[in-house]
């Protein structure tokens, strides 16, 4: 089984260009904050890209995912099930 | 290095390109910037694949009103890896476009033969309605009930079992992009294929081409000496890559006439059980209005990716996550007629000196793409909005979801309102018979040049209004054949041999 990456998007903040890295991480900062989201309410569209962040972060969950009827790691067994008996790349 | 051709970029033109040339008999360097992805090492959650599969983990960005994301692709495949592999044919009607507007000689029987042998390398079919999953399944009965003309999308898969994560990776890999099909039969010819290259410079010397310079991965450099080079950097990069080796810059169009066709989605909460994860997220498709420009497709993902685009917050996002599996999600595409533009502060940062460049170029790398909406494009997304509303309830969604915020209706609705998404940046190397007006010529040749050429979706000089993936494939398989002096031959599968019966 792979290993549970500590923060889900710990990997998609280190891989954007630094000028979207730390304007993400700090509006993460802010958002992640009960008073940060109040003061957020003023930038409509900051507050959007926070509240779709942390939403994607929250539902990558395995468990909510798959509670929710989509089981990353069985689709990628099956996957790789598939490929190897074919002889898929 | 030493070839005959040195091709830039593995992904729907580069990788075709490639093949065919080396398949042809030439010798062949085909240079990519990113990485070989291994299929064990896709998980089918958004946010790692991001990470992995795109360039800048997708964040690439248009500037202007309003602000659209422009994902792009990276490494062995290009876009061609993480898009929904839907393909069409170039419509008639833009082709006849090309040829009035743009002077583009481009013979019909050759691009058909051109297209033929695309899809059967690339392995096109039409979904089938097993496939399709229940997301189709809304569409299609709303469509049905409205009488709008629809359909079930063709796509390059075999094998395909719904897995329903094609932007993240294929983990069957039934989805036939090119690093799994062009670019093993490249390498199968000869080709000497090279990831972790990034492209520096196209140098000249009397006004023909002379070499490539590249950066590899280990911190080497890399010089291939060439007959011929290929460009096939996609739409956002090919024109930094030229701007900063001196080439195309005679007609004032590199880096203009982007076009990228906007898109948006809408969600509706049904009563039947959807499950818009299982099955092809973009399998079926409502061209109803697109002779206005507007095109429904089918998009969907896991939860994490609903969650994302889903345009709710609060207590009632966290209920319709909590219906998830009713959620039905579809897509609506504009054929743009803005114009955006590229420019690449990164090319520029070279003239600067020492620490004031490698800022500006660190600062800058992501380029700047310039877009705003214009009037036209904003009334086609009000129309298509209320579109898509009405397909919803044609197909008795409980509630629809429309990506506008709150109380704010389609018709009026303001650029800054819309949330839109862009997946098919073209144009920005446009061809066009009059040296004064594109960047390369109708055979994809630069003008003023010899020996460079370009086949990617740079050189596509208009919007097509249908995903251009088999177009890019098409056009470098054209090109190809015309480097190689040779006729596109027809299909490339053997006709069966048949017994005739002998008379008695």
């Amino acid at each position: 089984m792979d290993a549970e990456p500590a923060r889900p998007l710990q990997s998609f903040l280190a891989a954007a260009p630094l000028p979207q890295r730390l304007g993400l991480r700090l509006l993460l900062a802010i958002g992640r904050r009960p008073r940060g989201t109040a003061f957020l309410t003023a930038m409509p569209a900051l507050s959007q890209v926070v509240r779709s962040l942390l939403a994607m972060e929250r539902y990558d969950e395995p468990g909510l995912s798959a509670a929710l009827g989509f089981d990353a790691q069985q689709v990628v067994a099956r996957g790789r099930a598939l490929r190897r008996a074919e002889g898929r790349p | 290095m030493e070839c005959d051709v040195c091709v830039i970029g593995a992904g729907a033109g580069g990788a075709v390109v490639a093949a065919e040339l080396a398949e042809g008999g030439a010798s062949v360097v085909l240079l990519e910037q990113g990485p070989h992805h291994d299929a064990d090492s896709f998980t089918a959650r958004p946010p790692q694949m991001l990470a992995s599969l795109y360039r800048d983990a997708g964040q690439t960005i248009t500037l202007g009103n309003p602000p659209i994301l422009l994902p792009l692709g990276s490494g062995l495949g290009g876009t061609t890896l993480v898009n929904s592999g839907t393909c069409f044919r170039t419509p008639p009607a833009v082709l006849d476009a090309w040829r009035q507007q743009f002077g583009l000689q481009v013979d019909e029987q050759e691009l058909d033969r051109c297209f033929t042998r695309v899809e059967e390398a690339i392995s096109v079919a039409e979904v089938t309605p097993e496939l399709a999953g229940g997301n189709a399944a809304v569409a299609r009965r709303g469509a049905q009930r409205l009488g709008w003309s629809h359909g079930y999308l063709r796509r390059n898969a075999k094998g395909c079992v719904g897995s329903g994560v094609c932007a993240f990776g294929c983990p069957t890999s039934a989805k036939q992009h090119t690093g799994i099909t062009y670019v093993p039969r490249a390498k199968a010819a000869g080709a000497q294929v090279l990831t972790g290259a990034c492209v520096q410079r196209i140098a000249t010397r009397g006004g023909r081409f002379s070499h490539v310079e590249a950066h590899l991965a280990d911190g080497g450099a890399l010089a291939v000496q060439a007959d011929h080079a290929v460009i096939a950097a996609g739409t956002i990069h090919t024109p930094g890559l030229l701007a900063s080796s001196g080439l195309g810059l005679a007609s004032g169009q590199l880096g203009r006439n982007l076009s990228i066709h906007p898109a948006t989605a809408g969600f509706a909460l049904m009563d039947e059980r959807v499950d818009m994860g299982r099955g092809v997220p973009q399998s079926f498709y409502v061209d109803e209005f697109a002779a206005q420009g507007i095109i429904f497709e089918g998009v969907a993902g896991p939860p994490s990716y609903a969650a994302m685009s889903l345009p709710l917050s609060g207590a009632k996002h966290a209920q319709a996550m909590a219906r998830y599996p009713y959620l039905a999600q579809f897509g609506l595409m504009v054929s743009d007629s803005s114009r955006g533009s590229v420019h690449a502060p990164a090319a520029a940062a070279r003239l600067l000196p020492g620490a004031a460049g490698r800022l500006v170029s660190r600062l800058g790398q992501a380029l700047v793409i310039r877009y705003d909406l214009d009037d036209a494009d904003l009334a086609r997304f009000r129309s298509g909005l209320q579109r898509l509303q009405e397909l919803f309830h044609a197909a008795g969604a409980r509630e629809v979801y429309l990506p506008l915020p709150e109380g704010v209706a389609p018709a009026s609705a303001r650029r800054s309102d819309l949330r839109l998404m862009a997946f098919h940046p073209l144009g920005t190397a446009r061809a066009h018979s009059r040296a004064g007006e594109g960047v390369v010529d109708s055979n994809l040749a630069l003008h003023g040049v010899q020996g460079v050429h370009v086949a990617d979706g740079s050189v596509v000089p208009s919007s097509l209004g249908v995903n251009p993936q088999l177009t890019i494939m098409a056009l470098a398989s054209r090109l190809a054949f015309h480097l190689l002096g040779a006729p596109v031959p027809g299909s490339r599968v053997e006709p069966e041999h048949v017994d005739i019966p002998c008379p008695s």
